[in-house]
């Protein structure tokens, strides 16, 4: 018989709660958040289209990070309790 | 030393029936990168604890995106399971820490696709208390304590933060690096000044820079003694990465085995005398991409210059490598300067007497 210890992190860094979802998105702000990548463009422009045609945003805006593999910047996220919602976590 | 008062492990404790047993307990829990591992008892665990003189709860550090705590007891039962000896663990230590500091940016570059390996590079007295060699193989399996500090570190991102291939790790490709990718420098046969006192350690002081590395790109010049010619194939190699993988300038490693820098060395060429004419040659058009296919990129700006190093202070130059062969190799960074490399003082602790018992 031997012991062995658990090499996982049983410490776990305080968790986030994800905000309320709102009922509806007709008439409310929806930001983008987009690591910058080239694919990104085209798959936000059409996200940007549908959300206005089809479920009624009133604005969409679209913010650029400084680095893709890092957070968003702090002017960013500042912003970010003006937005109803926000779309992010985009890959290439 | 022993330490007195000793605190106990809080770690969760499995009891299993054999080594046999370990090893399916630890692959498949996800916990290994596929090879076996050493099982991390109780003893082993405090043994390095013991030599670091760290008590289980000492906070290593806290990576700054996730906010994720690691303590000395968790890092320590993966360096025991990649191999380590206790006299490994402050090198292992140090280097976690060292890949905590933010401009290190942990989270981007352990979770990109582009899929880079932490390249730890030994400095001072410790290479030769732990038997680090710095010769025959530098960069692959040249010993015992290089390769098991190495994997420490890839088994403390798998368990400890998370990093394995689909999850955190969205790697594409990787490279045999992420195995375990650990050098130490030849600081014996050498004229030039040690990596770390470069980049601000004091003499005699041991050391590990940590980078945030691509794979090893190897080149051969065996047909002259000029150093210009000689560091114009580092250069080139450089290049053919910007045009091939990166434009931006970053943080690249240049390894210059013996016959090489006997030649550069011979001339009187110190290591700030290579980073500045590797800073001038290592440089493309942005045009050039339209040669190896990526003409759709290259826009309206295809007389823009980017340089490989953003300055001659990004090129890590590191004397390693065995004595014959006109070889060396260029190490890109991960993605240009969005990481740099980090260097740190191994804590006081790692020349101490082994602890008696």
């Amino acid at each position: 018989m031997i012991r062995v210890l658990d090499p996982t992190n049983e410490m776990k860094a305080a968790g986030t709660q994800p905000a309320l979802r709102p009922p509806s998105l007709k008439g409310k702000t929806v930001g983008f958040i987009s690591n910058g990548k080239e694919g990104t463009k085209g798959y936000f422009a059409h996200v940007d289209r549908m959300l206005r045609e089809e479920f009624g945003v009133r604005d969409v805006v679209w913010r650029t990070k400084s680095n893709y593999s890092a957070p968003a910047d702090q002017h960013i996220v500042d912003e970010i309790s003006r937005w109803h919602a926000v779309v992010t976590g985009v890959g290439d | 030393m022993q330490l007195s008062n000793k605190q106990a492990l809080t770690s969760k404790v499995y009891e299993i029936d054999d080594f046999a047993a370990a090893q399916e307990l630890f692959h498949s829990n996800g916990w290994t990168d596929g090879l076996p591992v050493v099982p991390p008892t109780e003893e082993a665990v405090e043994a390095c604890l013991e030599w670091a003189l760290m008590p289980p709860d000492q906070l290593i550090g806290i990576e700054p995106v996730r906010e994720q705590p690691i303590t000395a007891e968790k890092l320590a039962i993966n360096a025991v399971m990649a191999g380590c000896l206790p006299m490994h663990f402050p090198v292992v230590a140090t280097a976690w820490s060292a890949m905590m500091q933010e401009e290190f940016l942990l989270h981007g570059t352990t979770s990109s696709t582009g899929g880079c390996a932490v390249l730890v590079i030994i400095n001072g007295p410790v290479r030769l208390e732990i038997g680090a060699n710095a010769t025959f193989n530098a960069l692959a399996n040249s010993d015992r304590a290089t390769a098991v500090i190495g994997r420490a570190l890839r088994l403390a991102l798998i368990n400890l933060m998370d990093v394995r291939p689909g999850g955190i790790d969205r790697t594409t490709l990787g490279h045999p690096g992420k195995f375990s990718y650990c050098i130490a420098e030849d600081e014996e046969d050498t004229t030039w000044q040690p990596l770390a006192q470069m980049r601000g350690i004091p003499e005699h002081t041991s050391a590990v820079t940590v980078m945030a590395a691509m794979a090893p790109r190897q080149i051969m010049n065996e047909w002259t003694t000029d150093p210009k010619e000689i560091l114009e194939t580092f250069a080139a190699e450089m290049r053919a990465n910007q045009r091939h993988y990166s434009i931006y300038g970053g943080n690249y490693a240049i390894v210059i085995p013996k016959q090489l820098r006997e030649h550069i060395q011979g001339a009187g060429w110190t290591k700030r005398d290579i980073a500045e004419f590797v800073y001038e040659r290592a440089r493309i058009r942005r045009a050039e991409w339209a040669d190896v296919g990526k003409g759709a990129v290259v826009r309206d700006r295809g007389d823009s210059v980017y340089t490989a190093l953003d300055s001659p202070d990004h090129l890590l130059v590191v004397a390693a490598g065995g004595p014959a062969g006109g070889f060396g190799a260029i190490i890109p960074p991960w993605m240009g300067h969005k990481t740099k490399a980090v260097t740190a003082a191994i804590g006081a602790c790692a020349d101490c007497e082994p602890p008696k018992s």
